[in-house]
């Protein structure tokens, strides 16, 4: 895997073959369906029926705009669903493990342990009382073997690593004292300092401006490449999954609508949601910044049409029968009965 | 040495403060009915007698000249004398604060002993029963009147139960020889047990009243800050790298929450310390706060202006010293 080619709009569909093909993905997500409130009064289903599939050194962007449950759907991997949540049905697995169920103690082993995270605003992401470097040094103790020493001399490794100068004094230091782009750093240096086989970014350069978000994406791309670990970023922005990632999740509404390699998806949009989403982000020539209309449906209950008809431009009476199932088309899956 | 600036800028703050609370309390003092001339010499006297006094005193002077007649007593260390009592105030001060001092201490650590923890428990998961409680104890502790407390506890655990010594004083045995003017610590020091629990039975009752009305606000304030903070992006951040809930409560979270807790325990010390007039009066405590009650009941000018001073002074310490504390321990404030 070759760390430097990661900006680049022809990344290579190369783990394509993939679905049911020999490698087992590291991380599975089949039929993930998450609700509000008990069975008997359920609130909303906010998420409804992810599939999801990262194979072993994998680029996966995960987009779609606010709402969309991209970041739900990391709490749901994590196990750290927001109070209230539950999983409805449907099967979560690192590495072959189910998660559904796991107790909470072998979760928090594979918590910052096999998967890790890592998220948008590092500087709150960080403890304010506790130096950098400890902090650090509490999640490699936490995980291994590690004494004190040890893990602190790990932890001023790992923040050299990610490129923060000085790395054995700053590792002293506390939050406050640190920038934007440095914090976020450190969380990446805490996110693999236990050498995970998955590290979801959620929204990892939100609030860093233009350029400071290009270093730190492509350091967390090179990093994470180094290690042979799988990345799933999650973003609103089709422009970064298009930079950084091989291959694409687009989801709306708590549903995927397609996925597959990035090149292809962006180059050639089988889902109309994917093509508005690729002309709101201007990487479609236009004069005029393009809005998609109306606004992502309230998902009090399940669906029983696509998501997107009443947005959608070409959306047509057979739209409405039923949710477009999530079927293999070319090099990708897509969930549209017009493609 | 941004610590000296700092502590610099308090104490000019700290000189401001006192030089408002005393000219506030000499104006108000003086400007009250009632004159104390009548009170030394008896109402009987004649009016050239009275008029004697009232120029001994120099009350007949501009008010402003009296109140810098005043402060400059107070700055050679002369609060006056009481008329009541025919001492030096700073005598009868000395004798009194002790037992303010005892019984703020007590409350103090009382209160702060069942507030913060339960603060702390109550707010590790909502609806729970320690929520539940906090809810009641909190709601309780802010809306009771101490003085009316006081009076239950004593019909309750005096009166009815004859659990508790009769509520008249610091204690009902030997007065321990003096070291530091703490009953309690002294009968230690002494090694009198009789006197220790004696002087601990007299103190339970008002320092229980107390730490239950000073204790609800703490609570609630704990509870606030410690669920603000269970709810923050580093704890979530730290639990999604699997760091364990014990650590994530005594480590991650905790001592975000004791930092404004501190102040707020700091604040209610101070408070307690100038002296708890209502409570010591109920408990016929002799303190600070029951001697400026009888003080303001005899027109006696010295004492009150003094146990104002004295409180300010108290409160304002404790909050410099909890303020330079932070300045040391919080990360945020150094540079």
């Amino acid at each position: 895997m070759s760390p430097a080619a990661a900006p680049d709009a022809t990344a290579p569909p190369a783990v394509d073959a993939q679905p049911g093909a020999a490698a087992a993905p590291v991380l599975d997500v089949a039929d993930l369906t998450v609700g509000f409130g008990s069975a008997a009064k359920r609130r909303s289903i906010p998420l409804q029926g992810i599939h999801l599939q990262v194979a072993a050194g994998e680029r996966m962007a995960l987009v779609g705009e606010s709402g969309s449950g991209k970041s739900l759907t990391a709490a749901a991997v994590l196990g750290l669903l927001p109070e209230g949540a539950e999983v409805i049905r449907g099967s979560i697995r690192l590495d072959g493990e189910e998660l559904i169920g796991a107790s909470e103690r072998r979760l928090r082993a594979l918590r910052g342990g096999s998967m890790a995270i890592m998220f948008q605003n590092p500087r709150a992401s960080l403890n304010p009382v506790l130096t950098v470097g400890g902090q650090i040094a509490e999640v490699i103790r936490v995980h291994g073997s590690a004494g004190r020493k040890e893990s602190w001399a790990q932890a001023v490794e790992l923040l050299a690593e990610m490129g923060i100068p000085n790395a054995a004094r700053r590792a002293k230091d506390y939050v406050h004292q640190f920038s934007g782009g440095m914090a976020q750093r450190a969380a990446l240096a805490m996110a693999l300092s236990c050498r995970p086989d998955l590290l979801i970014a959620d929204e990892p350069t939100t609030g860093l401006d233009a350029t400071l978000a290009q270093q730190v994406l492509e350091l967390v791309v090179e990093r994470v490449a180094m290690r042979d670990a799988s990345l799933l970023l999650i973003t609103h922005d089709i422009a970064v999954a298009r930079s950084h990632c091989e291959r694409t999740t687009v989801m709306y509404a708590g549903r995927v609508m397609e996925s597959g390699p990035t090149a292809s998806l962006t180059g050639d949009p089988k889902n109309p949601y994917t093509a508005a989403l690729l002309k709101a982000f201007g990487t479609v020539d236009q004069r005029r910044m393009y809005a998609i209309g109306g606004v992502v449906p309230t998902l009090l209950g399940e669906l029983a049409e696509c998501a997107f008809a009443d947005r959608c431009p070409q959306a047509g009476p057979e739209c409405r029968d039923g949710v477009p199932e999530l079927r293999r088309l070319e090099d990708r899956r897509v969930a549209c009965v017009k493609a | 040495m941004p610590l000296a600036i700092y502590i610099g800028r308090r104490l000019v703050f700290l000189l401001v403060a006192l030089f408002g609370v005393s000219l506030i309390t000499f104006v108000v003092t003086r400007v009250l009915p009632g004159n104390p001339a009548y009170l030394i010499v008896g109402v009987q006297a004649d009016e050239s007698t009275v008029e004697a006094v009232i120029e001994r005193l120099g009350l007949d002077e501009p008010i402003h000249a009296q109140y810098g007649h005043y402060m400059r007593q107070v700055f050679s260390g002369d609060l006056g004398d009481s008329w009541r009592t025919k001492n030096p105030v700073t005598t009868d001060i000395a004798d009194r604060w002790p037992a303010t001092i005892e019984l703020a201490s007590a409350a103090a650590i009382l209160s702060i002993g069942w507030s913060v923890p339960f603060g702390v428990v109550s707010a590790l998961r909502r609806r729970s029963l320690s929520d539940r409680l906090a809810n009641v104890a909190s709601g309780l502790g802010v809306s009771i009147p101490e003085f009316w407390l006081g009076i239950i506890l004593i019909l309750v655990f005096f009166f009815h139960l004859d659990f508790a010594p009769a509520p008249i004083g610091r204690t009902l045995g030997t007065v321990p020889p003096e070291v530091t003017g703490l009953y309690t610590l002294d009968s230690l020091i002494a090694g009198d047990w009789g006197a220790l629990r004696s002087s601990l039975a007299q103190l339970a009752l008002p320092a229980i009243t107390l730490a239950i009305t000073t204790g609800g606000p703490l609570l609630r304030v704990t509870r606030g800050f410690m669920r603000e903070t269970m709810a923050s992006h580093h704890i979530r951040s730290a639990r999604a790298l699997g760091v364990p809930e014990r650590s994530i409560v005594l480590r991650h979270a905790l001592p975000n929450v004791l930092l404004p807790v501190s102040t707020m325990a700091a604040l209610m010390y101070g408070y307690l310390l100038g002296g708890t007039v209502l409570v010591e009066f109920v408990f016929a405590w002799p303190g600070i706060g029951k001697y400026a009650i009888d003080s303001i009941a005899a027109s006696d000018y010295a004492p009150v202006l003094a146990a104002v001073l004295l409180s300010a002074c108290s409160y304002i310490l404790v909050y410099l010293i909890m303020d330079i504390l932070h300045f040391v321990i919080d990360p945020r404030t150094r540079t």
